[in-house]
C-alpha cells in the first residue's frame, strides 16, 4: 500500500543535514525525493565518517546513508545556466522545493521562490537556512552544532558549576528538519484545500529556541537566567544518572510519584530509607538531593545497569541505561519492533540504520531504497522524467552540467 | 485576515509528558481548533512551572502556557462513564486525537483506535508513548529523562576526558519536544492522507525512535566501523569547540568546509601552528586537537566575543555566541524578524516568548489567544459545539464527571 505522499514530488536542493532531514521525512511518507548534487561541490555529509574499513568515498558515508535513506540522486551542476534552468525543469514537475543554503544564495543561483513559482504556480518552497531571510544578520552563515550555543540551549545546558556545554550533537538541524517537514504538510494540505501553493522562511536559530520555551518562560517571570544543574529538575527528585559497576556504566532513573520512590528504596533492598526524615515526601528528597543521590550512587555502584533497570521496571520505576550505538542497535525492544533499516547499497553493502519513529495503519511508511549514489537516477530523472534523448544526456555530462 | 494553513480542523488533545501538548501546539498556531481534555486537576504541566515569583498556581505554570496558547480547555473526568460519554461524542465530530497516555492506560481508558474508528471512521487518532505499542518495553515507565537515556543521547552528551561525570540530559523535555513535532508531523501526513481516501487512521509514534533516529552520526558509528558512542559525539573535524573571550563570553569556534578554516587562519594572521603538518587538514586538527587547543584558546582570549564573532562571520565562518536568554531577547536581528512574541495571559500576564519556528508567506504563525484556563471552554464546547442542554451540563457537573 502507497505512504501517505504517495504522488507527490520533491525537488531537493538541500545539504548537509538540517535539509536533509526534512526531505527524508517525504520520503518516509512515500514521496519521490529528487536529491540535485553535483560533483563540483559534494555534500558535506558524503565527506564525513563513518565509512566502513574507514575507507572514505563519496557513496561510503554513513552519516549520509543514514538521512538520505529513500531519496533518488540525480548529478546536476546548478550553478551553471544551463543546470539551474534543468532544475527549474524538475520543480516545474514537483510540487515542493527544500533548499537550506546560507540566506540569499538560492536566488544568486537564479532559483529563489519568485523565479521557481514562474515555473510552477502552486509550489510549497520552504528555505531554511541559519539566520532567517530578512534580518540584518541574515547573511551569516551556521551550522547546526553551531545552533546549539547560538539557540541559548548551551547556556541552559551543563553540569552545575560547568562551563556552557554543547548537546552532544548538531541539534539545530534535525529539529529544524523535522519542524520544515511538518510545515511543508501542513502547507500543502492548505494547497490540496485552495490550490495555492506558498513560501516558508524558517531560521534555524529560531526553531531551535522554539523548544526552548520553559527557559523563556521562566526568565520572562523571575528575570533570571536559569542555571545549569546537570540531571536535575525542580519538580522531580530522584532525577539522575548514577554509576553502575563497570567502566563508564551509567543507569538514569528519575521518581515522581511515591510509589515509584517506594519501589526505588524496596528495589535498593533499604525500605528504611522511605521512612527516613530527609526523604519523607518529594519536597524532602528534593531539600536532600545530595543525601539521596549519594544513597542511590552506594547502591547502583555494585549493580549491573541492565539488570538493574529490568529490576526497577518490575517494581514499576522509571529507569533507563543510557545507551550507546551498539546498545541500540542490539536493543531486543527496537529490534522487534522493526524500527531498524537494512537495505542493500551499491557500495557498503546491508548496514543497520535508524528507520522511522512513526507507524501508520492505513497507508504504511517504509523506506523502500538505501540512500542513493550520487548520480544514481540520472537515467530516471532526464531520460524518463524529462523525456530528454540519450544524445542529449550524453552531451550535458560531456560537458559536467550533469556532474 | 490572512487564511489559516489548518483553518477548520478540529483536534482533541489529552496531555501527559508534554508531547501531546507539543503537537496539539504546532497545529493550533497554523489555525487548528484544538480542545483540551483536562482532568479535574488539570493537565500535569500546570503544576510543573516555572511560576511567577515560583509560587505555584496552576493557571501560572510557564510550561503549560508556552504550550497552550490558541486552545480551548474542557475539564472533563474520562474515567467516569457520563464523562467518557462526552469524549466519545465529542469525538464523532473530531478530525484528530492526539495523546501520550502509556499504552496500558490507554486500552484501561479504552481509547485504543478499533474502538475509536467505530464511532469515527474519518478520525485520525495519533498515539504517542515512550517506547510505542509493541515490543517487551512497551509497558516500561518513563520520564524524559529515562526516555532520553533509552534513546541514546544522554551518554552522548558530557565533557570528553571526564568520565567522571554522568551522561547528561539537554536542558528541557527535548523527549517531548521530538515525539511532539514527529507526532504533529505524521499526523499531517495521515491527514493528507486522508484528503484522498476518506478515511482516518492510527499514528503511533515511540518517543525513544524519536531520539535514536536524530543522534547525528553516532549510530551509524557503529554499524559501520563498530566504533563506540563517544561523550560529544565523534567530533571527527576541527576545529569545534567552545573557548572563553577575554570579557568573558564563550564562543562556539567552528570550521566545517576546509575554505572556512583557511579564512579562519587568515583572520588569525596565519601563525606558525597552522602550518604545522598536524594542522594541515580538519581530520588530521581533530586528530590531533589535544596539541592544537592552547594555541586556539589563546588567541580567541585576546578578543571581546562581539568583535570576534563578526570578524569571523565577515569571513564568512560560522562561528556562534553562547547566548543567555537576555542577549536574545536584545538582539537587533530577531527584533527586526519580530520573532519574539508578547502574550498577555490572564493570570501571568504579559510574557515575551519565542514565537513562530517558521514564516508561511500565505498562512502566517499567529497566537490568537492566550493560553485557557482549566474548564474555561466547558460551556462553549459542550454546550454550543456538543449541544448539550444546561440541564444536561448540571447532570454531568452531578455526577463528577465535568
Amino acid at each position: 500500500m502507497p505512504g501517505p505522499l504517495d504522488g507527490i514530488r520533491v525537488a531537493d536542493f538541500t545539504w548537509v543535514w538540517a535539509g536533509p532531514t526534512c526531505t527524508m521525512q517525504l520520503a518516509h511518507m512515500g514521496a519521490e525525493v529528487i536529491r540535485m548534487e553535483s560533483m563540483r561541490r559534494v555534500c558535506t555529509l558524503r565527506m564525513l565518517p563513518p565509512w566502513p574499513g574507514g575507507q572514505p568515498g563519496v557513496n561510503r558515508s554513513g552519516y549520509f546513508n543514514q538521512y538520505n535513506q529513500g531519496k533518488r540522486s540525480i548529478t546536476l551542476d546548478i550553478s551553471k545556466p544551463e543546470g539551474a534552468e534543468i532544475a527549474k525543469k524538475i520543480v516545474s514537475m514537483s510540487d515542493v522545493a527544500v533548499e537550506n543554503f546560507a540566506s540569499g544564495v538560492i536566488d544568486r543561483l537564479g532559483l529563489g521562490y519568485e523565479e521557481l513559482r514562474r515555473v510552477k504556480a502552486e509550489l510549497v518552497m520552504i528555505s531554511m537556512s541559519g539566520y532567517g531571510r530578512g534580518g540584518p544578520q541574515s547573511d551569516y552563515v551556521s551550522y547546526g552544532p553551531a545552533q546549539v550555543p547560538l539557540s541559548g540551549m548551551s547556556q541552559l545546558t551543563g553540569y552545575a558549576g560547568w562551563q556552557p556545554m554543547h548537546v552532544g550533537m548538531s541539534y539545530g538541524d534535525p529539529n529544524a528538519g523535522l519542524h520544515a517537514a511538518f510545515a511543508v504538510l501542513s502547507a500543502l494540505f492548505y494547497r490540496e484545500r485552495t490550490g495555492k501553493g506558498q513560501y516558508i522562511d524558517m531560521s534555524q536559530w529560531e526553531s531551535t529556541m522554539g523548544v526552548l520555551g520553559e527557559g523563556f518562560m521562566e526568565y520572562a517571570m523571575n528575570g533570571a537566567q536559569p542555571q545549569r544543574n546537570g540531571n536535575r529538575v525542580a519538580h522531580i527528585a530522584p532525577h539522575g544518572v548514577f554509576r553502575c559497576e563497570g567502566e563508564d556504566r551509567w543507569i538514569s532513573i528519575a521518581c515522581g510519584t511515591e510509589e515509584e520512590w517506594l519501589g526505588l528504596c524496596e528495589v535498593m533492598g533499604r525500605p528504611e530509607l522511605a521512612e527516613d526524615p530527609r526523604f519523607r515526601t518529594l519536597a524532602d528528597r528534593k531539600a536532600n538531593e545530595d543525601d539521596l543521590e549519594t544513597a542511590i550512587e552506594e547502591w547502583s555502584l555494585a549493580q549491573d545497569s541492565f539488570d538493574a533497570t529490568r529490576r526497577l521496571q518490575e517494581a514499576g520505576v522509571a529507569a533507563a541505561v543510557p545507551m550507546m550505538n551498539r546498545e541500540l542497535a542490539e536493543d531486543p525492544h527496537l529490534n522487534e519492533r522493526g524500527f531498524f533499516v537494512e537495505k542493500e547499497h551499491a557500495e557498503v553493502g546491508v548496514r543497520k540504520h535508524a528507520g522511522i519513529p512513526w507507524r501508520m495503519s492505513d497507508t504504511p511508511c517504509e523506506v523502500w531504497r538505501a540512500a542513493p549514489v550520487i548520480g544514481q537516477d540520472n537515467d530516471y530523472v532526464y531520460g524518463e522524467l524529462l523525456g530528454m534523448p540519450s544524445e542529449e544526456i550524453a552531451d550535458l555530462t560531456g560537458r559536467q552540467v550533469f556532474y | 485576515m490572512a487564511d489559516r494553513a489548518l483553518e477548520g480542523l478540529s483536534v482533541v488533545e489529552c496531555n501527559r509528558t508534554g508531547a501531546a501538548a507539543y503537537a496539539g501546539k504546532l497545529m493550533a498556531d497554523l489555525g487548528a481548533e484544538v480542545v483540551k481534555i483536562e482532568a479535574s486537576d488539570g493537565d500535569p504541566d500546570r503544576k510543573l512551572g516555572p511560576f511567577p515569583g515560583r509560587t505555584p498556581h496552576p493557571d501560572k505554570s510557564g510550561t503549560f502556557l508556552y504550550l497552550n496558547c490558541n486552545k480551548q480547555s474542557v475539564s472533563l473526568d474520562i474515567t467516569n462513564d457520563a464523562g467518557r460519554r462526552v469524549l466519545d461524542r465529542l469525538l464523532q465530530t473530531t478530525d484528530v486525537f492526539i495523546h501520550d497516555f502509556p499504552p496500558a492506560e490507554a486500552e484501561s481508558l479504552r481509547l485504543e483506535y478499533s474502538r475509536l474508528r467505530e464511532t469515527n471512521a474519518k478520525l485520525v487518532a495519533t498515539s504517542i508513548s515512550p517506547f510505542g505499542e509493541s515490543g517487551p518495553c512497551r509497558d516500561w515507565k518513563a520520564y524524559d529523562l529515562t526516555t532520553l537515556s533509552a534513546g541514546g543521547w544522554t551518554w552522548l552528551n558530557g565533557w570528553p576526558g571526564h568520565p567522571e561525570m554522568p551522561p547528561l540530559r539537554p536542558f528541557g523535555r527535548q523527549g517531548a519536544y521530538q515525539a511532539g513535532v514527529n507526532a504533529a508531523l505524521a499526523t499531517m501526513g495521515a491527514l493528507f492522507a486522508r484528503l484522498r481516501s476518506g478515511k482516518g487512521q492510527h499514528v503511533e509514534i515511540s518517543a525513544q525512535e524519536c531520539i535514536t533516529a536524530i543522534l547525528e552520526m553516532t549510530f551509524a558509528f557503529w554499524p559501520y566501523m563498530e566504533t563506540p558512542t563517544a561523550r560529544w559525539g565523534q567530533r571527527p573535524i576541527h576545529p569545534i569547540d567552545f573557548f572563553q573571550c577575554k570579557d568573558g563570553g564563550w564562543l562556539f569556534v567552528l570550521c566545517v568546509e576546509e575554505h572556512q578554516w583557511q579564512r579562519l587562519v587568515e583572520l588569525m594572521e596565519t601563525p606558525e601552528w597552522t602550518q604545522w603538518e598536524v594542522a594541515t587538514n580538519r581530520f588530521v586538527r581533530a586528530s590531533n586537537w589535544d596539541a592544537l587547543r592552547p594555541f586556539m584558546e589563546e588567541w580567541v582570549s585576546q578578543w571581546n566575543i562581539d568583535d570576534l564573532y563578526r570578524a569571523a562571520q565577515a569571513k564568512r565562518i560560522p562561528f556562534a555566541p553562547a547566548s543567555t536568554l537576555s542577549q536574545l531577547l536584545d538582539s537587533e536581528h530577531l527584533k527586526a524578524r519580530g520573532f519574539f512574541v508578547e502574550v498577555d495571559y490572564a493570570q501571568a500576564g504579559a510574557i515575551t516568548q519565542p514565537g513562530a519556528p517558521y514564516k508561511l508567506s500565505a498562512t502566517p504563525w499567529e497566537i490568537r489567544t492566550a493560553a485557557p484556563a482549566l474548564g474555561q471552554h466547558n460551556e462553549g464546547v459542550l454546550g454550543q459545539r456538543l449541544g448539550l442542554s444546561a440541564s444536561e451540563l448540571a447532570e454531568l457537573r452531578e455526577a463528577g464527571a465535568v
